[in-house]
């Protein structure tokens, strides 16, 4: 066979390979990453004005505590939005884990051998740390519920979970639990990186729902930037005041 | 002024590629890399060996034939320029150039430098047209749009279809290039009788030949044509309206 008709065929497979419809289309993964990103956002921005209350003091966060597994209560059972929450976050972080790791691989099919070199700058850099911060978050969520929700492996040696009669010990979980200056940096460290995720995430949002308009992009990039900031002020503030002995 | 090269050669689309070392003397800080190239070819085939292939046209930066990668740079150091308007003299101190072909699994290289972009151009094979009635030409005033929209339809337009866009995404990613023919053709009246059609063959052909963009931002970087980021968005905008309208247009 002649060189040019083997290149020719072979070039013809690679475009086949290349063409190969796939379901679910990076379209419909982009939509699912940027709903699931948005619940995200919300609840973590919700849980950080709650985190707030730490400053009113142990009654009124405590309080605060108790009253997110009666919500709703008489018309909705006790623990019924706090569990219709935990069922909505836990099938967003599926989502939303699995769409990033397909569309990951994808990416990097498609840029083939040559990987990209010399990238600059804010956005290439927040960019690329999407992936590896997702995976620190995704860490960073297992070990806090363990510490503060469940009370198993890494909780602090006075972990008490809540009692039958509805008093939690939220306050306490928590101060104990930051006491431990590892626990506490982790905490601190993961929320900037949370912070750089959310920026970025609320940026890509834009794209992927479309955001066209000029102003209305300005004006977006510029709340999710405060948003970032909130975050980690909100949060961060918390362990590192516990570590130094403003909040015991 | 002296030049040192380190330009990819590959022989064939099957072939391995390396990089080969070579020295221009009389290089001139008004060379454009086209030029640079042109000198060094001058100096190779002199010596009987086979000239270095590479793309260029216009040489003037409006024809998107040219592109080549050097030291990490789609088109080149200067950004928004293609390579034929990089010129020696804008690059500072730098006298080494590493130069390979824009890099991407969708551009495979056919030989040296040349890359193969004929996925661009399935792109616009899928829905970068508009269907017109044919026959006698309608009057001037009797499809009228306004001046602002116009020109922001232009500004879509103005893509030259070079490729950067993908060669500098580490994602092989071309929805710059997409979301400028999708957002330039939505401004206008014509062909608006398949705008949701359009929208779907044209994501199905990014989605399926190129990578999905994680908003690194680095293709309006080194887009020749200044093509914003909002192109991007474009890509999703006519993508989602298409599906909620669930109809041809």
């Amino acid at each position: 066979m002649p060189s040019d008709t083997v290149m020719a065929m072979t070039e013809l497979k690679e475009a086949a390979a290349r063409s190969q419809r796939r379901a679910p289309s990076s379209f419909a993964l982009k939509q699912v990453m940027a709903i699931t990103g948005i619940i995200f956002v919300a609840f973590v921005v919700i849980h950080m004005i709650g985190n707030l209350k730490v400053y009113a003091g142990e009654d009124s966060f405590n309080t605060y505590a108790a009253w997110l597994r009666e919500v709703g209560y008489p018309l909705i059972p006790k623990q019924g939005i706090l569990w219709a929450l935990r069922v909505t976050l836990a099938v967003s972080l599926v989502l939303h884990m699995a769409s990033a790791i397909t569309l990951w691989a994808r990416g990097r099919r498609a840029r083939g051998r040559h990987r990209r070199r010399g990238m600059k700058g804010f956005s290439a850099t927040s960019a690329r740390a999407m992936l590896p911060g997702g995976v620190v978050i995704f860490v960073f969520i297992v070990v806090h519920l363990l510490d503060l929700t469940i009370g198993a492996i890494v909780q602090s040696g006075t972990y008490q979970g809540p009692e039958a009669d509805g008093t939690v010990h939220a306050y306490a979980n928590l101060v104990a639990s930051f006491s431990r200056p590892w626990m506490a940096i982790f905490y601190a460290l993961t929320m900037v990186i949370i912070a750089f995720h959310v920026e970025h995430g609320l940026r890509t949002v834009l794209q992927d729902l479309g955001a066209t308009g000029r102003r209305f992009r300005k004006l977006w990039t510029i709340l999710g930037g405060i948003v970032a900031l909130a975050i980690v002020l909100g949060n961060a503030a918390i362990p590192i005041l516990v570590l130094t002995g403003v909040i015991a | 002024m002296r030049v040192e090269l380190e330009i990819w050669r590959q022989a064939s689309q099957t072939a391995k590629g390396a990089f080969e070392r070579h020295v221009v003397d009389d290089a001139t800080p008004e060379m454009s890399l086209m030029e640079l190239l042109d000198r060094l070819n001058d100096q190779i085939v002199g010596q009987g060996d086979e000239a270095i292939q590479f793309e260029s046209d216009c040489r003037e930066g409006v024809c998107g034939a040219c592109g080549v990668t050097v030291n990490d740079d789609p088109h080149g150091p200067v950004p928004n320029t293609p390579s034929c308007r990089q010129h020696l003299r804008s690059f500072g101190e730098v006298r080494k150039l590493r130069i390979e072909p824009l890099r991407s699994g969708a551009f495979p290289v056919i030989r040296d430098l040349v890359v193969d972009r004929s996925s661009l151009d399935r792109v616009i094979r899928a829905g970068g047209h508009v269907d017109v009635a044919a026959g006698t030409a309608p009057g001037a005033d009797s499809l009228r749009i306004p001046y602002e929209e116009a020109e922001l339809s232009l500004d879509f337009a103005a893509c030259i279809g070079c490729g950067a866009c993908v060669a500098a995404c580490p994602n092989g990613s071309a929805h710059l290039f997409g979301g400028s023919k999708l957002a330039h053709l939505a401004l206008i009246p014509h062909g608006e009788q398949e705008r949701g059609r359009r929208a779907e063959a044209i994501t199905e052909t990014l989605d399926a030949e190129f990578g999905p963009c994680s908003t690194y931002g680095e293709c309006v970087k080194v887009c020749p044509a200044g093509i914003p980021l909002s192109a991007v968005a474009a890509v999703h905008k006519e993508r989602l309206r298409g599906v909620f309208r669930g109809r041809d247009n």
